[in-house]
Formats: structure tokens, sequence, C-alpha cells
């Protein structure tokens, strides 16, 4: 038992991969149908989500379960898992319909039970290498989902392309974690913050290559969570990857990026917060401007997500430079809305892409005459990415906004410009989404009706339950969000008057 | 007599179990007026009787602020536990700033709805639509915490979105984009002012009262938290935010575009009501909450009024569309709502929510005449009609009490409104009571010149008038009952007074008592 003990916080990961590896053979036994792969896909998922939902909100005491020193399964990371973990079974119920015409299911299953395994095991990561190994086996997987379509040309211009960046980011993030295992002499990251902490003062030679490590950090990991300028990769992976895939990548795989750098940023290296404060500080500007500046010129449905998520990291980011607690409550609960609100989009799109209607803006003309639920589903999602209540994606923008407004508490600070940018955005953001809503219901378009792939009608309806859900009784995830911050990061200041 | 009963959430549940039904039509699609119409009629009744509950006791009973007394008086109370974790309740209650808005509201868009009786394109939405409208204003008018009066305030821009955009006329995306964006700018101006004041108060709570008790009054031995500074500056954000739906000049120009563009019951409904919740907005939480802000600023309150006033009342005289013109008109007259509220004195605040209900009635009738011309001759503009008194007597009767009444005919509700607003004013400044005396001249200008135009004179060649009906019942009716409350209100203004005077004196009491004044 001792073994188990042990283990028990990477079982989640282990029975990911051992459905993983059982997955492409099972494809062999299946002739015709290759539905029940799906099913068979979505068993640990939803295991390992009804062994987290009650840890996280049903048990009044926190969540720590050592696995070595590598890994922690603590509030933090449960809560990063449960939105892979939903992300997986939205996207994997969506899958099926949408690839019937393609071959190996299998390994197509298989692949994205891999990529939430990497992706999992970031978050529990408590170790630079541990976290290194999550991002490259999440990152592979992904590689190769986004060039699921062999034969299709923008499929594999879109995992070629991601591949190279995936690759070069890589290298930059290991670089980093090389300099700091210089200076720290360690790679766990909770000792390279007390180390980095003593050592300053004494050696200001360290510093500079602290400062050099946080520069390829921001690099590497940017690109993992496509932040301007490192985003150009982003919206062609995403429209030339299958849909369901696209929303993989800006629900779930964004996430990781997340949580690394809150792990990197917030513990490793905060004792040179003053060093990156500032700089990340306009990177989230300027990303959430480019992003919603771009998003509006856009003419197909999934370039103009990706820029809408390029902008939502944006708003995100705005946890790290103001860096209390309850900034990272909002971090952490617009990452979980926005996992809802954003899959449950490219979810539609991938409804609409299994019934052949299209990805262009135009394709949305008419819509609620040809399926009432997409579009009211769609018109939910986007009027909730755009921060209008009482959807979920108002009260995390809520929260978010207001750690950056709170910090003037002892007299103003320059943070209020974070929420003041991320207001002006988000007004900036209705226009394009409204524009969907308004093709969608007010513009005339093709009158046939679209019968709407049941599993993929699932798929939506759940994360439409889970974004209004949200809106309207957001208490019990906030607490989690609360716990999740202060358990993980219990060196911050709290943040809250 | 209402011990106990949530008489609050129950009227706002009515439009929310309307429009939840309505939109779960299905193909019946011409039940969908009906289930409106006993929704916002059960919703009118049952706030009715809410408005003669206060009738009986205006004062009342010890429901106010934390069963402590203090400085506000609300009935019909209610305070729930939302988000625990952010310091957010639903707290809802009524009083006499709140009621006259709230029993307006119910009343328009039940006449609204019969208004838009032969809507047939898309009706399941279009009257959801108008429920889901109601809810959003409702909520404005009874939220007592910060967070749930942000919610409803966004609410109700989705529908009036939609109904623009659906049911509007030739520029309709391009009108319904506008007073989104617009409006939410201003929205989101005031949710970093709501932020502002939070952590300023060190309240953990974001209920108005206690907001407005650790920031402004204080009490022994916590002295008041919004200091001078802050309160201009947060005042001046609010200002913004409320003064783009009042709306003020220079921020109203989303304001026409969307009216000429909206369908009828749109219309009445905008201008009827959220233009409201802008002066709402102002006199129940930017005033008493910031009362060292407002005062500073008191100035500029009372310029930008004329100037809206004065510059309302010269553009309508230069329209040729009739509904662009009374679109204009409602700046000129909201205008008077922010310079009684400007005077700081106890009748000109009581003024000031008087002439929003005042507004709210007369430019209703406006409206709907303009879309029963619309309907009826194809057409709004001015240049084109001529002599239909004579082929629609009934309509051109309506609408000239319509109009006298909208340029402050005495003996009907503007006037009295409006007379007192002038005499509040002239308390505090004087002479310089001549420069919003001008509009007067104008607006009997411009409303005559254009009834001169319309209805009387040789009857017009440039439509078709034989096709021309008279006013159908379903406009007829919601105009005649705006009309008698018209009058009713204009000769008995003490009716409503009864209930604004101690809700009133509480705001002003508050701007004394801080040294606003």
């Amino acid at each position: 038992m001792a073994v188990w003990n042990a283990l028990e916080g990477f079982t989640p990961q282990l029975i990911l991969i051992a459905f993983a590896l059982v997955l492409p053979g099972l494809d062999y036994l299946l002739k015709k149908d290759k539905r029940p792969l799906a099913w068979f896909a979505l068993i640990p998922l939803v295991a390992i989500a009804a062994y987290l939902v009650p840890k996280l909100f049903l048990s009044s005491e926190p969540l720590s379960m050592q696995v070595g020193d590598l890994l922690t399964l603590d509030t933090f990371s449960a809560l990063f898992m449960l939105v892979f973990i939903s992300v997986g079974i939205v996207i994997i119920l969506a899958s099926p319909e949408f690839i019937r015409r393609d071959r190996n299911h299998g390994e197509y299953y298989a692949l994205v039970l891999l990529a939430l395994t990497g992706m999992t095991v970031v978050a529990e990561s408590n170790d630079l290498i541990a976290l290194f190994i999550g991002l490259e086996t999440a990152g592979i997987s992904s590689f190769a989902l986004s060039g699921f379509r062999k034969s299709e040309n923008r499929s594999a211009e879109a995992a070629t392309k991601y591949f190279i960046i995936g690759g070069f980011s890589s290298a930059l993030t290991l670089f980093a974690i090389s300099l700091i295992y210089g200076v720290a002499g360690t790679t766990n990251i909770e000792v390279i913050g007390q180390t980095l902490n003593g050592s300053m003062a004494a050696l200001e030679g360290s510093r500079s290559v602290v400062r050099l490590a946080v520069v390829l950090f921001i690099a590497g990991l940017g690109f993992k969570i496509a932040l301007v300028p490192f985003h150009m990769w982003a919206p062609d992976v995403y429209e030339g990857s299958p849909t369901p895939i696209s929303g993989l990548l800006a629900a779930a795989s964004k996430k990781m990026g997340f949580a690394a750098l809150f792990k990197i940023f917030l513990i490793a290296v905060i004792v040179t917060k003053t060093d990156w404060q500032v700089a990340i500080a306009a990177l989230a500007i300027i990303s959430m401007t480019v992003g919603n500046l771009i998003a509006i010129s856009q003419t197909n449905i999934k370039r103009m997500l990706a820029y809408s998520s390029i902008a939502q990291a944006g708003y995100i980011l705005i946890a790290l430079p103001v860096g209390t607690q309850y900034a990272l409550e909002g971090g952490l609960f617009h990452i979980l809305t926005h996992a809802f609100m954003k899959s449950g989009a490219f979810m539609v799109v991938a409804a609409m892409g299994a019934v052949a209607v299209g990805e262009k803006l135009e394709d949305f003309k008419g819509l609620s005459k040809r399926s009432p639920f997409l579009s009211f589903s769609m018109a939910i999602f986007l009027l909730s990415l755009a921060g209008i209540p009482p959807l979920a994606g108002f009260s995390s923008k809520f929260v978010l906004f207001s750690s950056a407004v709170y910090t003037s508490a002892d007299g103003p600070t320059w943070l209020v410009w974070l929420a003041i940018a991320g207001v002006l955005n988000s007004a900036l953001s209705l226009y394009y989404y409204a524009r969907v809503i308004k093709y969608m219901y007010m513009d005339p378009g093709p009158t046939d009706r679209i019968r709407v792939p049941p599993m993929i009608g699932i798929s939506i309806a759940l994360a439409l339950i889970m974004v209004v859900a949200i809106g309207l009784y957001p208490q019990a995830v906030i607490d989690i969000c609360e716990n999740a911050a202060a358990g993980a990061f219990p060196g911050l200041p709290p943040g809250l008057p | 007599m209402f011990e106990g009963i949530p008489m609050i959430t129950i009227i706002l549940l009515m439009p929310i179990v309307g429009s939840i039904l309505t939109f779960s039509l299905g193909r019946r699609e011409s039940w969908a007026k009906w289930f409106a119409l006993s929704f916002s009629l059960a919703a009118l009744v049952l706030s009715v009787v809410v408005a003669l509950q206060f009738m009986v006791n205006p004062t009342s009973q010890a429901t106010g602020y934390h069963d402590g007394g203090g400085f506000f008086n609300y009935q019909f109370y209610e305070e729930h536990v939302w988000i625990k974790a952010l310091g957010i309740n639903y707290i809802v209650g009524l009083d006499g700033i709140s009621l006259p808005l709230f029993v307006l509201t119910t009343l328009l868009c039940t006449l609204s709805v019969v208004f838009s009786w032969d809507t047939k394109v898309r009706a399941k939405e279009y009257f959801g639509l108008m429920l889901v409208l109601e809810v959003g204003v409702l909520g404005v008018f009874v939220s007592l915490d910060y967070f749930l009066f942000y919610v409803f305030w966004e609410i109700v821009l989705i529908p009036m979105y939609f109904m623009i955009g659906i049911w509007g006329g030739p520029k309709k995306d391009y009108a319904a984009i506008k007073f989104f964006i617009y409006t939410h700018v201003a929205s989101l101006a005031m949710l970093i002012s709501i932020m502002a004041m939070f952590f300023q108060a060190h309240t953990g709570s974001f209920s108005m009262e206690d907001i407005a008790l650790a920031g402004s009054i204080g009490g022994v031995n916590n002295p008041a938290l919004f200091t001078g500074g802050f309160q201009v500056a947060i005042f001046a954000a609010l200002l913004f935010g409320f003064g783009v739906k009042i709306p003020i000049v220079p921020f109203h120009t989303w304001l026409p575009d969307a009216h000429v563009e909206a369908p009828t019951a749109g219309s009445v409904l905008l201008a009827g009501l959220l233009l409201k919740m802008g002066g709402y907005g102002l006199i129940r939480i930017a005033i008493p909450t910031l009362p060292q802000g407002a005062a500073s600023l008191q100035i500029l309150m009372a310029v930008i009024a004329i100037v809206s006033i004065l510059y309302g009342a010269v553009l309508s005289l230069a329209q040729k569309d009739l509904k662009k013109m009374v679109a204009y008109s409602s700046i000129s007259h909201m205008g008077f709502v922010l310079l009684g509220f400007a005077t700081f004195t106890e009748l000109g605040i009581a003024a000031g929510v008087f002439q929003m209900f005042a507004h709210g009635l007369v430019t209703a009738v406006l409206f709907m005449m303009c879309g029963v011309t619309q309907h009826k001759c194809g057409t709004r503009m001015i240049p084109s009609l001529g002599g239909l008194s004579k082929k629609m007597p009934r309509a051109s009767t309506l609408m000239t009490i319509g109009f006298l009444a909208s340029l402050g005919l005495p003996g009907l509700v503007s006037f009295a409104a409006e007379f007192m607003v002038l005499a509040s004013m002239f308390q505090v400044w004087a002479l310089w009571l001549w420069l919003p005396i001008l509009s007067v001249v104008i607006t009997a200008g411009y409303y005559l010149w254009a009834l001169q135009r319309t209805m009387f004179g040789p009857l017009t060649d440039q439509i078709d008038t034989t096709k021309i009906h008279d006013v159908s019942w379903y406009e007829g009716v919601p105009v005649s009952i705006l009309i008698f409350l018209i009058a009713i209100f204009g000769v008995f203004p003490l009716v409503m007074f009864q209930f604004i005077n101690p809700a009133a004196h509480i705001v002003f009491g508050l701007l004394t008592h801080l040294g606003g004044v």
C-alpha cells in the first residue's frame, strides 16, 4: 500500500496513459462504427472528474498529495486538472462526428489523452524538469493532432508550423531552466525561490543571469500561451487544425502555459518581480489590444476566435504583475470560465463543420433560423467572452480586473491601468462578438435546417450549462480558486481590502 | 400588510418566467403576445399594489438600512447572500425615488406589448425580448447592491440591441452596434468606479448603503473614507457613465440613430425607461455616495444640463423626420432632470425625479404617435405629410395632446415637473433662469410648427392619402391611457410628490450634512 499512497497523486496520469495505450489496439477490433472509441476514451476522463470534483467541492480539508519531490496534487493543480479534463470531455464528445470520414480514430483519441496527460503533469509539477517533460508530452501530442488530416494542406501546414515554433519555444524554455539551475543549483521550484531570495542580495552577478532566464521564460512560455509578439503561429494553427483540436489548443493547451507561468514567476523568480513586472504588464496590455484589433478584421471564425484567445491571454496575464492572491484567484477563475466558453464556441464551429456548412463568418448568416440551438449557444458563448453579465465570463473578469483596481487601496498605483486597459478592450471586443450575433440573428441567410449531430450537441450543452451556471452562482468556483491561490502561493499578499 | 412577502422578487419573476415561457413556445408564435401581455400585466398590477402600500404608509416601518434606521428608508427590503467570497448580496428595496420609475416601467412595458399587438415578424422573439428588457429595467430600479445593479444594467443592453437590430429601420445594423458599444463603454466606466468605491470604503461589501455610509457619511469613531480628490474623480467617471444614458451633450450621438432605427415599442422603452436609468443612477448612486464630488462639479452639471436643454431643442427644430425630432426633444427634456439634480435643493431633486416620470409618460405618447403615422402613412418625413387631421381625426387629436403635453401646457404633467425644476433653479442661480427658459419658446416652436405641417393645412399630395386609416384600437388604447395619466398627474402632481419628497429629503439631508451645499 505504501507504493499506492506514494503514487495516489499520479493516478490520474497513470489511468490516462493506460487508456491511451489501449486505444490504438482497440481500433483494430472495430469494423465500421468507430464511435465506441470515443466512449472508451471518455471513461478515464469521467472517472478522473468524478475523483476530483468531490475532493475539490465537498471535502473541507485542503488537498495535498506529494508524488516524490516532482509532483504535488493540491487544490491548484486539481483545479487545472479539472479544466483540462472538462475540455477533454467536451472535445471528445464532439469528435466522432467531426472525424467520421477520417482514418486512424484510435490514434486520435490516444493522442488527445496523452496531450491531457502532459498538461496535468505541468499542473502538478514541483520541479522544472517535470514541468518541461509535461510541456513536451503535451506539445508533441498536439503537433500530431493538428496534422491529423494528413491529406489536407492546411492541416499539414498547421502541424509543421506548430512543430517548428513549438520546438523553438521548448528550446528557449529549456535554456532558461538551465540558466536557473546554474544560479540556484536545483530544479525544484520552491527551493529555487528560497535560494534566489537568499543569494540575490549577496550575488549581484547572478541577478543578470536570472534576468536573462526570465526573458527566455517569457519568450518560451509566451509562445505556448500565444502572447503578442509570440502569437503569429496561433491563428494559422487554429485555422488549419481539425476544429475540436483547435478547441483543445485554445481552451486547454494554452492554460497549461499559464500553469507553468504562474509557478515559475510567482514562486521561483518572485524575488526579481521588480525586473519583470512592468514588462509583463506591458505585454498583457499589448496582447489584449493587438488580439482584439486584429480579430475585428477576420473573416474566418476560427481565426477570429484565435485572436480573441490572444486577447483573453492578455487579460489572464494581468494576474502576474498584480501578483496578489486575489489576482491569482481571478486569473484561475478566468482560466476556468474561458475554457468553457472558448471550447463551447469552437464546438459550435465544429458542429457546423461536421454538417459541412463552413467556417467563414458569412456562413453564420441566418443561423438562428437554421438551428436555434447552435445560434443561441454561440450567442451565449460570445457574450460571455465579451464579459456581459450575468454570464461566467463577466464574473471572472470582474474578479480579475478588480484585483488590479484594489492594488490602489493604499494610494494609487500604475497597476490600475491594467484594469482600465482590460475594460476598454472588453468594449472593443464586443464589436466583433456582436457582429457574429448580428449575422446569426439579424441577417438573412439560407433557410434549410441544420441537424446538429447529437454528441456535438451534448458537448455544446455541457459547456453552455457551465457558462450560465457559473455566471449565476459563481460562489462555489470562486471558493475553489481562492483556496487554490492561497494554497499554492502562500507567500503572496492577499490583495482583498 | 406585506410583512414577509418578497413582493419585489415576485414582481421581478413575472417577466423572467414570462420570457422563458414565451421563448419556449415553439411554433405557436401567435400565443406570444398573450403570454407577454399576461405576465407584464401581472407585474403592473402587483407594482400598483406596492404603490398603494406606499400611499398608505409613505415613510413606513423600519425596513430601512439593516433595521437600524440610519439615513435610508427603504420599503419591501430583501437581503440574501449571493457571492459571499466577494461580499456580493442580493439586496432589493424601493423608496420614493425608485417607486415612480418602477411603476412607470411596468406600465410602459404593458402598454408597449399592447401597442405591438399586430407584430407578426418573429413575434415569439419580439415579445420574449421585451420581457427580458422589463426584467433588466425593473432590476436596475430596485437593486441596492452594486454588483446586482451592474448585472441588471447590462442585461438591458442585449434585448435593446436585438430589438433595434432585428425589427429596426434601414440603417439598423449601424444603429444597433453603435447603441450597444457606446452605452457599454459608459457602463464600464461605471464598473471601474464601483470597484474603486468598493476598495476605498473597506467595507468588504458591495451594498450601496454600506459603501455610502463608510465612504461619505462615516461615524463617530470612523471618519468618512472618500476624500476630496477621490470623490471628484469618481463622480466625474460616474457622471460620464450615467450621462451617456441620459444622454447629456456631448455624449448623445447614439440616441438619434438608435431611436430613428428602432421599432416603435423599442423607442418607447428606450426613451421612456432606458434614459431614466441614467438619471436614476445619478440620484441614487453618484450624488448621495459622493456628495463632495458632486458639489465640486455642480456648475459643470448645471452647464451640461442647460447646454443639453438648448442644444436638444435647437436640433429638434431642424429635423425633417418626426421621430428624430421627438428623439432630440428627449435630450432637451432629460436636461431638465439633470438641471433639477444640479440645484442640490430638496425641490430640485424631487422635481428632477418627477420630470423623469413625466417624460416617461409623455415621450411614450409621442413615439407611439410617430409609430402610428409611420404605420398608416408609410412615412414620417414632415415635408411629405400635411392635413392628416382630415384623414385621421382621432390620431391627430391624440398627437396634438401629446405635443401640447410635451411643450409644457399647464395642467399637463410636464408643466408641473418643468415648472418646479425651473423654480428650484431660480432659488439657486436666480436670473440665469433666462437660459433654460429660452428652450420653452423653442420647444413650443418646433412642436407647433410640426403639428401645423403634418396634421393641419392642406392635405398632402406627396403620399397616397386615399388608403390612410385612422388609429387602430391597439394603438389608440395605450395612448389614451397614457394621456389620461398625463392629465391626472398634471392636475394632481402631489400624488406623486408624497412618495418622492421623503426620499428627496434624505438625499438633500446628506448633501447639507456633508457640506455639499
